[in-house]
């Protein structure tokens, strides 16, 4: 943050200058514009399934653009991120006390390791909304809405048929879902996860007694917005709430992202064995 | 051109602290590479290793001793880096070619390997490949 603040002023002079004299190919600033890549608007009402129900298909980036971000110039910073902190904050979870010092425990390298952006584990249900940079397609039909992941090509078919929970629930990375509408927001309700998955990339693990419910809405054509609520009473003093996270309408390509070749746990296992090392020895 | 090239770099670099959100919740930078062991990096590229979910380029780097190390560079994933327009194809047309990197040592001591922000090709377009932390 300090860094943030230090070089915010000289650098809106430097940025002026120098805008549009060597940045890549396509990301030229025009004169007229001070960012070349700002939010998405609305961009009218959503588009209808036959039911009367808002179609939320489409190809939806992680923040306000509709496209990329990351390792561009000129994004307005409005349009980084799922959702702003200031206007619509989210309360951090509650831990209970064996759980909070369990988390408190983890070492960075250790917290690092647990991250599936590290070790290529399927990020899962509600991970895979919360803490995803990569885009998502969603194809709806009356009675069915599949999530196509880009991250690690993973996938899940929700029924929208009226389909009870299963009794007996196997452990799924994307747990088993039930799907209901509420008015026009889609609310689905998922029980039995895999417990090696974690809720946001700072340690929040779960227990089997995870449920997660997700709440789709598509107020306007260029904007998804997915609210998460996790309730976990063997992890949690309450259940957690997620700020809206806004998802928004971009095009082309869902690429190709199998996770096998990712040094990143290689590199991190040997520092994590030197910190151990340097521990004895203390 | 030199003017432009500086202003236009420094520019660049503004808008990392300007416009990028300082931390990453997908990966913590810091856990891995050392922000204080940043440096600038010029060579050869010789290789590209380009396999999810990052890029892996090398590059022959002279030493203060006058010997040539030949240098290996994490990038972004490559789903970041296609959609900021750094595409494999640049790597290949640059094989071989002079390049210049700014990047960050690893913490963990392995040598001659860093994280990759800033990268230079021949046509003298200023890319971000990685995170930058300073």
């Amino acid at each position: 943050m300090k860094s943030y603040l230090r070089y915010s002023i000289p650098c809106l002079a430097v940025a002026i200058l120098g805008f549009g004299l060597s940045l890549p190919a396509g990301a030229q600033a025009t004169d007229e514009t001070e960012y070349i890549v700002r939010p998405l608007p609305p961009g009218g009402p959503p588009p209808l399934l036959a039911n009367g129900r808002p179609d939320l298909t489409g190809h939806w980036f992680p923040n306000g653009a509709g496209q990329g971000v990351s390792g561009r110039f000129g994004v307005d910073p409005a349009a980084l991120g799922t959702f702003d902190r200031e206007a619509t904050p989210e309360s951090p979870p509650v831990f209970q006390e064996w759980a909070r010092a369990r988390i408190d425990a983890m070492t960075p390298t250790e917290l690092e390791l647990s991250k599936s952006s590290v070790n290529c584990m399927p990020r899962g249900v509600p991970a895979i909304w919360l803490q995803n940079p990569y885009t998502t397609m969603l194809i709806h039909k009356p009675g069915l809405l599949a999530q196509l992941y880009e991250v690690l090509n993973n996938w899940r078919v929700i029924h929208l048929d009226g389909r009870p929970l299963p009794e007996y629930p196997e452990p799924l990375f994307h747990g088993n879902s039930a799907a209901r509408w509420e008015g026009d927001t889609l609310v689905v309700e998922s029980t039995g996860f895999d417990d090696r998955t974690y809720i946001l990339p700072n340690g929040w693990f779960h227990s089997d007694q995870l449920t997660v419910t997700e709440r789709y809405a598509r107020p306007s054509m260029n904007y998804l917005i997915v609210e998460i609520t996790v309730d976990d009473p063997e992890v949690l003093e309450e259940p957690w709430h997620s700020a809206p996270r806004r998802w928004t309408l971009g095009d082309g390509e869902v690429y190709e992202f199998y996770c096998t070749n990712n040094r990143e746990l290689e590199e991190l296992q040997l520092l994590r064995e030197l910190e151990l090392a340097q521990e004895e020895e203390q | 051109m030199k003017t432009s090239m500086i202003l236009g770099t420094a520019a660049v670099i503004c808008a990392l602290f300007v416009s990028v959100p300082p931390a990453s919740a997908h990966h913590a930078f810091a856990a891995e590479f050392d922000s204080e062991s940043c440096r600038d990096f010029n060579g050869k590229l010789t290789r590209i290793d380009w396999q999810s979910p990052h890029a892996f380029f090398y590059m022959d780097v002279e030493n203060e001793d006058g010997e040539v190390e030949n240098w290996s560079f994490q990038t972004y994933a490559l789903i970041t880096l296609r959609r900021n327009g750094t595409g494999r194809h640049l790597f290949v047309q640059n094989m071989g070619e002079d390049i210049w990197v700014r990047g960050c040592l690893a913490k963990n001591g392995r040598e001659l390997y860093a994280a990759a922000g800033l990268l230079r090709f021949e046509d003298d377009v200023l890319r971000q490949v990685g995170q930058i932390q300073n």
